[in-house]
């Protein structure tokens, strides 16, 4: 990834009078300085809720799922409406840092260090939903095939949840060696610059010996362009797999061959309004407005108006096909999520996720940062209510009316939300302070090329 | 003697001088031991020291073995057989004969026992007319493991011996005896001919003692009209199977009507098989108020007041005995109705029957003279039930002397007065005034608790005792338990007071020897079988002149108060007797589906008026209002169910409810409404104030219309069914195959490999839809069965039931269901379709009413056994779906998969937690539980299994015995066909051409239940058959 002259008319993607060696201390900053106050409270908050998510978990697991809202209809709700959520938004870090590498976007620089991190946080807290979910989380690794002593029993390959947890582990695994490799050069450079031998023992630790040899640098792209080509299939599969939880059963509005790319739409739509979310707030935070730019949070929202449009696309779809297939049950299902009584969780999901992304039309939109802002935690809530409308609204009326009745979270499924939520937040903070958030070493290279100061310098020759 | 016995010796000194040995056993050690040498020398004692080594050992062995004592396992007291009764092999059951009578339900029964353990009921397939449990008598055998119940003989509320207890009593009884006050001795119907001897000795021996019975619902009315118009005290019986056509005017005979059990012959009438091409069915009017079971079963029924339906029943009776006399005239409507009805009954001729369950003799008389008229065959003649014998005007009388303390003592039996009648109150200040109170009792209920002595009664199941449920009809009841508790039946109790030592075995074979059975009839045969009959001719009806007009004035007195309200028993609950019973008050009523509660059914259009309402709340679970029942001075709050079917201007409260001792906290539900029940009439006047509390609901359906589905419960008329082809009413879907439809079981369409299922066994449960009343008795023999946890009201408000099996009862939203399936097609646009779905939310006022059981579908292409991740749930060579629940982990993902939404899980640990304090979480509630099925834990799936262990039992047995399994011993064995009384369910092998089941899966009216889904279920139903062609005319 060479200097590579860049035409006069883009943008530059690292603004300011930028040196390679301000880069360096600019990255480095959030890690050598003290936290100050918002942090330590935004912190304590998240700190707050994920004690308390553990607290709704533990008792969960000592009491019995039916300290949940569910019922003999409505076997899964908030569980597995969060965890698809999760999934979803972990999305947009392998999109970012593997689809966009192959495509050569640099622009991708600013964000991927971050939007892969969300990746593995959030996979961790999707992770958790399918264990405790289970009637008896202590068994939960049956689901797993060991050769083991417990008789001729093996794990059930025609199941989707098999693929699931093979889906989610190779994802997790391969995002965080991913992430992991394009650490080690910025994890070096923290090393290479700590004061304290601790801080630089635990560095040099954590960065492989990265030496910064060419033989090293070599090796690192080429890591990196496999990686990349063995991450991007993953986009599509994982959320392919999780769709077919849904679509390989029988329940109407569940059985739809349309939700793979659905899915997979959606999933980089939460991704990138939860990256979004995220940057925002960070380059404010840690003063980095002057690598995630105006330019990344505008080309991101072009992202989420089509992938949101993708998934407008769907949703009608999916209505249209209910009605000319002509099977009565899957025409009610579909009037029933948008006429029945969760028709409100219905219109939710389509106004923050069909509607909403459109603003994003009006450049003048796509380029406030507090508009942007807004959205991105719309579009979140949006495809939250669509997991839920999915799941919840399709099982609480499906054929027999005998059985149909409705679901109402307990505290505990609420609690075990927040949790996650506070979980995930502790992650990313910690690593806010504590990981070089910035891909520093690779938007070096593109300074010269795309740096503010370069272009305006060659502009002027 | 001893001489004969062989001795055994040890040692030749011990054959020969057993002196000596006989020295040396007495003496343990042979050489003297030196210990209090040792311990009296002080100076050597003080002497020897321990070292710390020593110290160190003695440490150490003190602790390991103060360590290892502590390890010793729980002691548990129960001693084996020393010597093995031949009968009691450990793992199979014996099935004893038995009949029960609690003065309410009556039912000759088997009890399956497991290791001297009686653990459920059955039928007794030997019995002609009462031979089917309903659901409370299958629950009775849980009534028994009650820990409330009395465990020993009580004097002034202090424990004493029986003895004592006795001698008390015959002291008391004496004393009246020579002082010549009266004792009245209350009890139930008695329908025992040895009890009655029993009681007539008594009387002998105590001059003073007046006998009177007292039934806690009376039937005085039908009773009185019988023996005013024949001559007889019984309650006339009827035979539905010969109906044509029958004319219930308020009478619901499929539920407790008169106590008996009419039900199995009303589905012999009710089930079309064609013969040359045409089938022919009973047709079956109903005019209630209430919407009953049997309502909920009628081709056609009419909801109208009771005072119009005695108006109706005396148009009616004029209209048959073309007698000339003034009657208020019937509005158009009705007299439309009631000429269709006249032309129906005399078309019919002697095959018509006119039923009539209007509390009034009056409208007794001129019911038993209609079917007089019409020389009804169905109403036998040479039968007559005696299940009920109470008078009320005796009971008045007594009720009388007992608030004017004109008696001095009483003994009660099998009664709970403070409980049953309405002023309550007064009857428990009167009864403690009295001198002797005496209740032979098995709880400690209302009236109990007012008594001074207090007899521990035996449940039946530890008791002896003979019935005569039907003049000639003879049955036995015979222990299968020792009495569990210090507890003794009534009938030893009189025995003893009456200073005979007899015991109630010998009296009883006596008695049956002597009197009952014929000279050459083997009293064990007749204990073996349990039911024993003498032939009749004709009993001695004597027809004396009534007159019927009288009857006519005094029945078209009409009354202008606001409500009309009709007590009724539920079908879980009947008088209430067993509201202990976790079994039945988890039970959900047939109609309204709401378990753990009584309420006020109220018709729409009145609720409207009234302001009351019935809605859901954000987690589904139903909500009401209150309703306040205004009768004079007496005022009781009742929650409010909205009923579809409900005549406009009357309400219904069930009895058996609102028991407040005697019963467990959790079991305190509903309020009583023997309070209500003025005058033993179930008809009373009130008014109703709305009140703005909110009352919680735990209704286990929550959606009571069928959104038009009409291939979920296939329907069709009886005119269409004889000649229209199959194809037309009971299509088989079809799916698009390269644009070519195809029916859906046509094996192009399948995407599976499928299994060869002609070898082997192969299980399929039919169900009938025509057949099934909705009576719910499989579900409470599935429950006894299968070990289904009961979960208490507040999960059931959580959509959280257990049981394997439900009833699914559905009301339509048009007149028919046929319309709302028409309705349906018809749908043209999405407005349309959003007010045709609208509308199809709500019943309709008076909605057709159809049952369905589902349980597991078994189906042989099974969506969840394709989901789950670890293969709990997998497919048997026999047809079954199975579960393996140690291997279950609890994704739920196979229930959300499953079409049929019948897979339970466990939410929470149900046995042995003290949050769901039911007889799971009691040692002895815990002795019903089945050996052969687990006891599921916390976090697993759980559903129905075709009773495996039960087929599995069967097919092993036949393996030893070396033949082939018998054609309906499978029926037998899955819990909910044996306990079906109108064999709507069969169940068996369908490779089994003999079977019952593989001739029902040849009937043209089966279908099979989603069957578009591809799931192939191995239970399949049968289309409803309505023989209601001409319901426009009416």
């Amino acid at each position: 990834m060479g200097s590579h002259y860049e035409a006069p008319i883009r943008e530059p993607l690292v603004t300011g009078n930028k040196t390679y060696h301000q880069i360096s201390v600019d990255v480095a900053r959030p890690i050598e300085g003290a936290a100050n106050k918002q942090w330590w409270i935004v912190f304590g908050i998240a700190l707050i809720l994920f004690l308390w998510g553990i607290v709704c978990i533990i008792y969960t697991i000592s009491t019995g799922i039916g300290t949940w809202g569910l019922n003999k209809t409505v076997g899964w709700a908030w569980d597995i409406t969060n965890f698809v959520w999760w999934v979803g938004i972990g999305h947009a870090g392998t999109l970012i840092s593997a689809v966009l590498l192959l495509f050569r976007q640099k622009w991708r620089m600013g964000i991927n260090r971050s939007a892969e991190a969300m990746t593995i946080f959030s996979v961790i807290q999707a992770g958790l939903f399918p264990i405790i979910h289970m009637g008896r989380p202590w068994l939960a690794y049956w689901i797993v095939p060991i050769p083991n002593t417990f008789g001729s029993l093996w794990v059930n390959f025609n199941s989707p949840l098999l693929w699931d947890v093979f889906a989610i582990s190779t994802y997790l695994t391969v995002s965080l060696v991913f992430w992991w490799t394009g650490l080690l050069p910025d994890f070096a450079m923290i090393r290479d610059r700590a004061v304290k031998p601790f801080q630089k023992k635990i560095y040099s630790l954590v960065s492989f010996g990265w030496s910064g040899r060419a033989k090293d640098w070599q090796r690192f792209e080429e890591v990196s362009l496999v990686l990349a080509g063995l991450a991007t299939p993953l986009v599509l599969s994982v959320h392919t797999i999780v769709s077919f939880d849904f679509a390989t059963s029988v329940i109407p509005g569940w059985h739809t061959t349309i939700f793979p790319p659905y899915f997979v739409a959606g999933a980089i739509f939460s991704g990138f309004a939860m990256v979004q979310t995220l940057l925002i707030v960070m380059r404010k935070v840690c003063n980095l407005e002057d690598y995630i730019t105006v330019q990344h949070i505008e080309l991101m929202n072009i992202v989420i108006m089509i992938t949101g449009s993708i998934v407008g696309c769907a949703y009608i779809t999916e209505l249209f096909i209910a009605w000319y297939s002509g099977v009565e049950y899957e025409q009610y299902a579909f009037l029933n999520r948008a006429t029945g009584p969760y028709w409100w969780a219905y219109w939710a999901m389509m106004t923050c996720n069909v509607f909403s992304p459109q603003f994003m039309w009006v450049k003048k939109l796509r380029t406030s940062i507090v508009f942007s802002f807004v959205i991105s935690i719309v579009v979140n809530i949006g495809m939250w209510f669509e997991r839920f409308v999915i799941i919840v609204t399709s099982l609480h009326r499906d054929y027999l009316p005998s059985s149909w009745t409705m679901f109402s979270p307990s505290f505990v499924d609420i609690g075990i939300f927040l949790g996650t939520i506070g979980f995930f937040f502790v992650l990313f903070l910690l690593y806010a302070r504590t990981f070089p958030v910035i891909a520093q070493a690779e938007v070096k290279t593109i300074l010269k090329s795309s740096g503010d100061n370069y272009k305006k310098l060659r502009d002027k020759k | 003697m001893n001489k004969n016995i062989k001795k055994y010796w040890k040692s030749e000194i011990e054959l020969t001088n057993s002196s000596k040995v006989e020295s040396l056993r007495n003496n343990e050690f042979v050489e003297k031991l030196p210990v209090d040498d040792v311990l009296s020398d002080k100076k050597s004692l003080e002497n020897s020291n321990t070292n710390r080594r020593d110290f160190l050992k003695y440490l150490g062995f003190s602790t390991s073995a103060a360590v290892l004592a502590s390890c010793e396992g729980p002691v548990h007291k129960s001693v084996p057989y020393v010597i093995q009764p031949e009968r009691i092999r450990p793992g199979i059951s014996s099935y004893y004969a038995t009949s029960m009578y609690d003065g309410y339900d009556c039912a000759n029964i088997l009890v399956k026992t497991r290791e001297g353990r009686p653990i459920k009921i059955e039928n007794n397939k030997l019995a002609k007319f009462h031979g089917s449990a309903n659901a409370r008598v299958h629950a009775s055998i849980l009534s028994m493991y009650d820990s409330a119940r009395i465990q020993g003989p009580i004097h002034l509320g202090k424990d004493i011996s029986w003895n004592d207890f006795d001698a008390k009593i015959i002291e008391k009884l004496d004393s009246l005896r020579f002082s010549n006050k009266p004792v009245v001795l209350l009890t139930n119907t008695i329908v025992s001919p040895t009890t009655s001897k029993i009681i007539s000795s008594f009387k002998e021996k105590y001059p003073n003692v007046t006998h009177i019975q007292y039934d806690s619902v009376s039937e005085s009315s039908v009773l009185d009209a019988h023996e005013m118009m024949y001559g007889v005290r019984a309650i006339p019986y009827y035979e539905f199977d010969k109906a044509k056509y029958i004319l219930s005017i308020g009478a619901d005979f499929l539920g407790d009507w008169l106590g008996s059990n009419y039900d199995g012959d009303y589905a012999k009438g009710r089930i079309p098989i064609k013969i040359n091409g045409k089938a022919s069915m009973s047709k079956h009017v109903q005019i209630e108020s209430n919407l009953s079971v049997t309502g909920a079963n009628a081709d056609i029924r009419i909801p109208i007041s009771s005072s119009s339906q005695k108006l109706f029943l005396a148009h009616l009776y004029k209209r048959i005995s073309s007698t000339n006399i003034q009657l208020p005239d019937l509005d158009d409507k009705l007299s439309l109705k009631l000429n269709q009805i006249y032309n129906d009954l005399i078309s019919n001729g002697n095959s018509s029957l006119v039923v009539c369950g209007i509390d009034d003799v009056h409208a007794q008389i001129l019911t038993n003279s209609i079917n007089d008229l019409i020389n009804s065959k169905c109403k036998s003649s040479s039968r007559v039930s005696l299940v009920r014998q109470g008078s009320n005007k005796k009971v008045e009388d007594l009720l009388n002397k007992i608030y004017n303390q004109e008696i001095s003592g009483l003994i009660m039996s099998g009664v709970n007065p403070v409980y049953t009648l309405p002023n309550s109150k007064l009857f428990s200040d009167s009864l403690q005034k009295l001198d002797f109170t005496v209740n032979v009792s098995m709880k400690m209920d209302e009236t109990t608790s007012k008594c001074e002595f207090i007899a521990a009664s035996s449940h039946y199941l530890e008791s002896w005792a003979d019935f005569e449920f039907i003049n000639g009809e003879y049955s036995i009841c015979q222990p299968t338990i020792k009495t569990l508790f210090d507890t003794r039946q009534f009938e030893e109790c009189l025995l003893k007071w009456s200073g005979s030592s007899e015991s109630i075995y010998n009296r009883l074979k006596e008695n049956w020897t002597s009197n009952i059975l014929q000279s050459n009839y083997s009293w064990n045969k007749a204990l073996h079988d349990g039911v024993y009959s003498i032939s009749l001719n004709t009993i001695g009806f004597s027809n004396k002149s009534i007159n019927i007009n009288g009857s006519l004035d005094t029945l078209i007195q009409d009354r202008n108060e606001i409500f009309e309200l009709l007590l009724y028993s539920k079908i879980g609950m009947g008088d209430g007797q067993q509201a202990n019973n976790p079994w039945l008050q988890e039970f959900p009523d047939p109609i309204s589906r709401v378990s753990w509660d009584n309420y006020l059914t109220v018709s729409k259009k009145d609720a409207e008026s009234l302001g009351l309402k019935n809605y859901n709340e954000s987690n589904g679970a139903l909500n009401s209002n209150y309703a306040k029942v205004i009768l004079d001075n007496l005022e009781i709050k009742l929650p409010v169910i909205i009923q579809p079917g409900q005549a406009k201007g009357t309400v219904g409260i069930s009895f058996g409810y609102g028991r407040s001792l005697g019963v467990k906290s959790e079991m305190k539900t509903g309020s009583n409404a023997f309070a209500l029940y003025r005058n033993f009439s179930r008809l009373q006047h009130i008014k109703i104030k709305p009140i703005h509390e909110i009352h919680e609901f735990a209704c286990v359906q929550l959606h009571n219309t069928l959104m038009g589905r009409g291939d979920i419960i296939r329907e069709t008329t009886l005119e269409v069914f004889n000649t229209k082809n199959k194809n037309f009413w009971n299509p088989i879907p079809v799916v698009s195959k390269n644009h070519i439809e195809t029916a859906v079981n046509k094996k192009e369409v399948n995407i599976w490999e499928e299994f060869d299922r002609s070898i082997g066994h192969h299980f399929n449960l039919s169900i009938d839809l025509n057949a099934c009343t909705g009576c719910g008795a499989c579900v409470i023999a599935c429950h006894a069965e299968n070990n289904v946890p009961v979960v208490g009201k507040s999960e059931i408000r959580k959509s959280r039931d257990m049981h394997w099996l439900r009833i699914d009862r559905y009301y339509s939203s048009d007149t028919s269901f046929l319309n709302d399936t028409k309705n349906k097609e018809d749908i043209s646009g999405l407005s349309d379709s959003l007010t045709v779905f609208g509308e199809m939310e709500d019943p309709n006022e008076n909605p057709q009413v159809v049952f369905q059981p589902v349980m597991c579908q078994h189906c042989n292409q099974a969506p969840c056994e394709t989901v789950c991740p670890v293969a709990a749930s997998s497919h048997g060579r026999q047809g079954q779906n199975h579960m393996a629940y140690n291997r279950c982990v609890g994704t739920r993902y196979c229930a959300n998969n499953c079409p049929y939404k019948v897979r339970r899980f466990n939410w929470f640990l149900y046995n042995n937690n003290d949050e769901f304090d039911f007889n799971m979480n009691d040692d002895l509630g815990k002795m019903v539980l089945n050996p052969d099925v687990v006891v599921r834990s916390r976090g697993v799936m759980e559903k129905c299994s075709f009773c495996i262990q039960s087929t599995q039992a069967v097919i092993l047995k036949a393996k030893n015995q070396g033949r082939e399994v018998d054609k309906n011993e499978f029926n037998d064995a899955c819990a909910c066909s044996a306990a079906c009384s109108t064999g709507a369910m069969s169940f068996g092998d369908i490779n089994n051409e003999k079977s019952e089941v593989y001739k029902r899966k040849k009937d043209d009216r089966v279908y099979h239940l989603l069957e578009y889904v591809g799931t192939k279920p191995n239970v399949f139903y049968h289309t409803k058959v309505r023989n209601n062609d001409n319901i426009k005319s009416i």
